[in-house]
This record gives structure tokens, sequence and C-alpha cells, in this order.
């Protein structure tokens, strides 16, 4: 397996850009914690604080 | 970082050719053993909750009861678990890429702040000073040190995370891969970033509640289940995405199994770290906090783009098997891949059994009972434990006691003691787990609540009186629990006794001796491949394509969960009208 | 066409397209999840059962003191200590989750509308009415104001399904559903008071 695994890509085969996309782990990870804190945290906080005081009693 | 490894820090596998850094290597068996500690404290811990919800026997006092389920799911689901899944990251990270570990000493650090960290949680609960379940949901309050050992233990795996990174980076700049990293690898760093966006809430929710157990400052009970539950459920899918590179390991080292298309898995795992940690929502379906809009796009995991990944490994990890059996020769029919697999290897039988509970019982059920309305059936009954028993047990780690038996000669380059009783350890876990997760789920549906010390309510003013069945479901449960137990026990004694007192391993008469058949005659697909691989992918088979076993059952896998699905909205159209 | 393994580092490009059989596959499981999304909107303008409610934060004292007045303006009798409320329909009922107990004891009549409001006054609790099994978080500082509909008459309970404590497996109500003419049905295979002992 090392020699395959040790073999050089193809240069000129230009790489896709969804290919250089998805190699981007620090990318990924950014935007899996910016969708986390908007759609989940940030909303549900957003929904919890603005609701009403209840009339009560 | 420290200075680049010297050729003596590294030996190569006789198996994988893999260049081994030795500073992984340790760190892995560290892991490794602290995750078997970890699992026999929440072993003993299930046996004993077992035994008092089994009514007939009602063991422990209900003081006792309650602090002993808080035990097992902080030990199974947390310590067992994520000292696993730091041994996976080294794995994924170092081992795969034939690189050095970056930063060992500080690896070693957050190994023993884990350690620390989950040993004075461990004190505060036996001690009687968190009586307060895995969720200690404020106001329920424990004594401080319970949250503050919980923070230590985070930390140290916060750290172990960035050390991944750290190691993709230095494994790239000193070129001990090319192209991209491998599937495994892809699926490692998936988990990674899943366990930074865990890690981030668990700091965000752990150090309000311990300041607030110091009487420092107010903690909302609805604004700590929201953020408690991004940490809680998030953790659990940092054992998906774990749970699934371990397949793709497994089905790589027992039979061959080849990916059918990058593209497709990768997007797949991406899919997982873009939208599947929202899905806590899932637990506040039915909480007063938060309103539908919120509810319906978080617990979809956004339009089920994150069920979508799941659906896709589901079909590419069991073709990836498939057309690896194909390609040794054993492609007969429909399922002579499957009836010719390596079933007596406890490796395959274990990868097997999580891909086929993991799919058809926890993935269905979950997503079901996540359903906003459904929910409403379902939320803090039996259904609950029911269902994730089905995931994180019979999937992840079914999934990860299977890989053992592969680290143990692969890591711990010991032979797998009481071999065969190795081989049928995962029938024993798979079946008691099926029967007790199908069990419980069953009388959750009868109303049958979750972390109750008695349903005979024999202390309670008015009395409940269960359907018959709900007595007779729970016996089975008890069945399939102790034969589970049975089942991990077996696990603990054969891995402890072959890491400690373990035979080296050896060769006789040119066959490995008491190891799995992946280690001793590695799957070798037949010299014509590639061939034969053309062939299975040509345009003349059809749509049924290259694996047409797995696409029957992956369309059985379907109609089950449409049928379950439809079950349970019918369900829910019979009880009062609530909105 | 060559092959390899999930262990392998793939070589060149590998973002190419995949087999037709597995691009089926993703969009089949793609039109489900549509599917599974949908059913959520739909149900919540079309079905009858939804959590959506009327939500409000509240302070425990004042939740106390209007439910309170609510069981003084609709009292028709105890249980074991418990009121036994009788409110008319169609109007705002109250609910507290105190650990261990449920207050009031409602008497509610099959087919009619009230609007349920949930709150507890110290931890949080687990609504869960049996045997319908219909379940609902009750959390502390929060008002829940669901708008049910009893469908059958009976003698129902209320298991507290969150741990709230020691306690937590003592804590059970009662609900009381009458038919749609008022009158309370003695139904075989429905709890009966059988307890002299106050919780």
């Amino acid at each position: 397996m090392p020699p395959e695994q040790r073999s050089a890509a193809d240069p000129s085969e230009p790489v896709p850009l969804g290919q250089r996309f998805f190699d981007n782990w620090l990318l990924l990870m950014v935007l899996g914690i910016v969708i986390m804190l908007l759609v989940f945290t940030g909303w549900g906080l957003w929904e919890i604080t603005s609701l009403e005081p209840s009339p009560l009693p | 970082m420290t200075a680049p490894a010297k050729a003596g820090d590294f030996r190569t596998c006789p198996v994988t050719g893999l260049q081994i850094h030795r500073d992984a290597e340790r760190l892995i068996r560290a892991n490794a053993v602290a995750a078997t500690v970890s699992l026999l404290i929440g072993g003993i811990a299930a046996v004993l909750v077992l035994l008092t919800r089994w009514q007939a026997v009602h063991l422990l006092p209900a003081h006792w009861f309650y602090r002993i389920l808080t035990v097992h799911g902080m030990s199974m689901l947390i310590f067992f678990i994520l000292f696993f899944e730091m041994g996976i990251l080294y794995f994924t990270s170092a081992v795969l890429l034939n690189s050095r570990v970056a930063a060992p000493r500080t690896a070693w650090g957050a190994f023993w702040l884990m350690v620390g960290g989950a040993l004075v949680v461990e004190w505060a609960m036996w001690t009687g000073r968190a009586d307060v379940l895995f969720s200690s949901y404020v106001p329920l309050r424990a004594h401080p040190l319970y949250y503050l050992g919980i923070i230590i233990f985070a930390v140290g795996a916060l750290v172990v995370t960035i050390l991944f990174f750290a190691t993709l980076v230095v494994a790239k700049r000193e070129r001990t891969y090319h192209g991209s990293v491998p599937l495994i690898t892809y699926g490692g760093a998936t988990a990674a970033i899943i366990s930074v966006i865990t890690l981030g809430h668990g700091a965000g929710i752990y150090i309000p509640t311990f300041l607030w157990s110091l009487g420092l400052m107010e903690v909302d009970p609805q604004v700590y289940r929201m953020v408690w539950w991004a940490l809680g459920h998030s953790s659990q899918q940092i054992n998906v995405a774990a749970m699934v590179a371990v397949w793709y390991l497994l089905g790589a080292l027992t039979v061959g199994a080849v990916v059918l298309n990058e593209k497709i898995s990768r997007t797949a795992f991406v899919l997982y770290i873009l939208f599947i940690s929202m899905a806590s929502a899932h637990h506040l379906l039915v909480d007063p906090g938060m309103g539908p809009a919120w509810k319906i796009v978080n617990t979809s995991y956004f339009m089920y783009m994150a069920v979508l990944a799941s659906l896709i490994h589901g079909f590419t990890v069991p073709a990836g098997i498939e057309l690896g059996q194909r390609l040794r020769g054993f492609g007969d029919g429909l399922f002579g891949w499957l009836r010719r697999a390596p079933w007596g290897d406890p490796g395959f039988s274990s990868l097997i059994f999580s891909i086929v509970v993991f799919g058809f019982v926890g993935g269905i059920t979950g997503v079901t009972f996540g359903t906003e309305q459904i929910n409403i059936i379902a939320h803090n009954t039996l259904r609950i434990p029911g269902h994730f028993h089905s995931t994180v047990v019979s999937g992840t780690a079914m999934a990860f006691m299977g890989l053992t038996y592969y680290v143990i000669p692969l890591i711990f380059r010991k032979q797998v003691a009481f071999y065969p009783l190795a081989r049928i350890q995962p029938y024993l876990f798979a079946g008691g787990m099926l029967l007790f997760s199908m069990t419980m789920t069953f009388a959750g549906t009868f109303g049958v609540p979750r972390r109750h010390w008695d349903i005979s309510f024999a202390q309670a003013p008015f009395d409940v009186q269960f359907n018959p069945a709900v007595d007779l479901l729970l016996g089975l449960m008890a069945v399939g629990g102790l034969l589970a137990a049975v089942g991990g026990a077996v696990y603990i004694v054969v891995t402890v006794w072959s890491v400690f007192f373990g035979r080296p391993l050896e060769t006789r008469a040119g066959a490995a001796v008491g190891v799995p058949p992946g280690i001793g005659s590695p799957p070798r697909h037949l010299p014509d491949a590639d061939r034969i691989n053309e062939e299975l992918h040509s345009p003349a088979r059809g749509l049924w394509g290259p694996a047409p076993g797995t696409l029957s059952l992956a369309f059985v896998f379907l109609l089950a969960f449409v049928v379950y699905y439809f079950v349970n909205w019918k369900l829910l159209s019979f009880v009062w009208k609530v909105g | 066409m060559e092959t390899h393994t999930g262990m392998q580092s793939p070589k060149g490009v590998w973002w190419k397209r995949a087999h037709p059989t597995e691009r089926m596959w993703v969009a089949i499981a793609f039109g489900w999840c549509m599917v599974l999304f949908a059913m959520m909107p739909l149900w919540h303008f079309k079905g009858g059962q939804n959590p959506a409610g009327v939500r409000y934060r509240v302070k425990p004292a004042d939740y106390m003191r209007r439910t309170q007045e609510f069981i003084a303006a609709h009292k028709v009798g105890t249980d074991q200590g418990i009121p036994i409320v009788e409110p008319p329909a169609g109007s705002d009922i109250y609910l507290i989750g105190l650990s261990f107990a449920w207050h009031p004891i409602l008497k509610l009549r099959q087919g009619t509308e009230y609007t349920l409001h949930l709150s507890s006054l110290d931890v949080n609790h687990g609504f869960s009415l049996y045997p319908m099994n219909i379940n609902f978080q009750v959390v502390p500082g929060y008002d829940y104001g669901l708008r049910v509909t009893p469908t059958e008459a009976g003698d129902l309970r209320i298991v507290c399904n969150e741990f709230c404590g020691i306690g937590h497996h003592t804590m059970v109500g009662r609900v009381i559903v009458t038919d749609s003419a008022g009158r309370e049905v003695a139904v075989a295979d429905r709890a009966e008071i059988t307890r002299e002992v106050a919780p």
C-alpha cells in the first residue's frame, strides 16, 4: 500500500473546485460552526429571550 | 511543534505496510485502555440499573438507582465513547497518513487531563454529590466539582481534537501522503469538526453552570436545556461520524471493501459537518421556549440533509463490502457475497450487526421520534432510551468492539485471547441489544416513562395500571440486557487479558494464530479485479449496477422506514387534539 | 477500472460522477427526505396534534397565584387533599408541577376545548398523560399553553417522566374526563383511587 499512496497525483489534471472545497477542512469547520451558531444556538436564544412575559396573574 | 521524527520513531506494520509513529501507538493504547475501564464501570452500572427497572427484581433502592443511572450515562456516553474516539483520531491522522503525531507531550498532557477529569466526575457521582442524571438539568444541582471535572475532561478532548488537525497539517507539510487524505481519515476529520462544535457548546453551558453551582450567577432552565443538548446530542453525532469511519475501516480490513465513489461518500461526510449538530433540537420539540419554525428547521437536520448523508453511507458502506467481495471472486448470485463473507471474523460480524441495527432500528426510530409532532407521543418514554441503545450501543459501541479485535494485533501486537469466545461475542452482544432495544421501545409506546425507579407506582397517590404486556416486555428487555451484558463482559475479559497477559503474535505452519482472518490472510482481490470491476459497472447491468444485493436490501430498508414512519403518524392522530 | 479501500488516498482527481445506480439511490433518498420534511409543516397546518401553543415567560410566584385563583373559582371537590377543579368550556386552565405532585386535579369534558397551561414551580418535570401517551416538558419560569380537546372519557393519570428528585416516581396526578353530557365514566380498566395515604 505505501508505494501506491506515495505515487504523485497527475499534475496535468486540474483539481476541480468541489474537490478543493471538500479538502479544505478548516473552511468546512468554520461553516459547520457558523451554521450551528446561527440556526440552532443564536436563533434558539433569540426565541427564548423574545418570549413575552406572561400577563399573569 | 516538536522537531521532525527520526526513522527509529516509526515501525512498519507487517499487515498494512503503514508507518506507525511510536507515540501514536502508545497514545492509541492508552486511550483504548481508558475506554475499556470506562466501559467496565458503565457496564456494571448498566446491569444494576437493568435489575432495578426489571420490577420483578427491583434491586437498587431509589436514591441508588438514580445515582447509578447517572454513572451509567456519563461513563458510557462520555467517557467510554470519547476515549475510544481519541484513539480513532490518532489512528485516522498519524497512522493512516504515515505521519508523526504533532506535539506528543501535549497529547499526553491532554490524555491525563481527560483521565483526571473523569476520575473527579466518577468520585462526585459515586459519593452522591451528583444525583442529577447525565443531563443535569438546572435547577437540579450537583457539587461544583462534578461540573469542573467535566470541564477538565472536555478541555483535554478539545486539545486532542486540535492536535488531530495539527497532525493533518504536519503530515501534509512533511509529504507523508499524497493527494487527498483517505476516506477514513476524512471520516475522522468529520468527527473532529463535530467535536469542536460539541465541546464549544459544552464550555458554553458547563462553565456558567459550574459558576451557578457556586452561587455566582443565574442559569435559565430553558437556555440550559437548549445549549446542553447542543453538547449532549452533538457528542453522539461525533459517534456517528466515527462509527461510519470505522465501518469503512472494518470493511477494508475484513473483506477488502472498496470505495464506490469518493465524491458521494465525502459529500455525505460534508453534510454531516454542516447540518448534523442542529438536530439536537429533537430533545426540545415539546419544550415551551422555542417556536415551531425553529423546531422544524433544526430537528430536520436542515431539511433532512444529514439524514440524506446517513442514507448515503447506509448504501455505500455495504455496497463497498459487496463490491470488495465480488472482486475477491465471491460474487455468485444476489447474496453470495454475504453468504460467503467471513462471519467467523468478529470484526466482520460486528460490522454487519452495527450497520443493520443502527440503520433499521436506530435510524428509523430516531427520525420518526425526532419529528416535531410525533415526539408528543414519544418524549421521555422508554422509546427514547430504546432508540439510543440501538444507535450508540448496537451501532457505535458494536463497531468499536469489532475494531478492537483488529487493534489488539495491529497496535498492541498481541493475539486475541480466548479467540473462540471472541468470535461469538458480537453475536451475544448484538442479539442481546437487539432484543433489549426493541422491547424497550415497544414498552415506551405504552407510555412507560424513562428514568423512573418504580412503574408499579407503589408510593404514588394514584395508581397507574399499565397494559399487562408491559410486564412481559420489561422481562424480555431484562433477558436481552443480561445477554448483552454477558457479551460486554466477554469483550472486556478478552481485551484486558489480551492487552496485559496476551501472547505475542505468532504464526504456526504459515497461518496466523488467534487473530481475525484479516490479519493473517488479508483480503486480496483477484488479479483481474480491475476487469471484473469494469464489468460490474458496465451499462449492460442496467440500474441494478455493481451492488445489486445491497440495492435490494436498501429498498427493504426504505420500505420499513416508510411503514414505521406513517404508522406513527396514525398513532398520533388518535390522541387528544393538542396545539 | 481502479479500485481502492477507504484506507488509501484516492489518486489524483476523485471528483467524478458516480455510477447511475448510486445517483439513483441518492435521488430516491433525497425524495424521501423531502417527504419527511414536508410532513411537519403539513401537519402543523392540517393536523390535530402540534406542540405549538401559546408560550410565555412567567414568574413561578405569579403562576402559582393564578392557579390558586383558578382552583378557588372552579373547585368541586378534593381527592386526598388535592382540589378537583371543573372549569368552563373554552377557558384557560392551569396545572402546576411541583416536586412531587401535580395540582390541581382537572375535571374536563369530552369533546370540549380548553387552553391547558403547564408550568413548574421548582425544577423540570415531565407531563405524561396516561394512557393517551401525550408528553410535554414542564419548565420552571415558562408557561406552556396548549389548546387541548379530550377525545374520550375516562379517569386518567399524569405520570412525571422527567427526573425531578428523589420522589420523582411518586409524582402521579389525575385528570378526570367526563363524557359529553358531563357524566363521570367508570371504566373497568382505568385506575380507581385506592390509596388512603396522601403523597
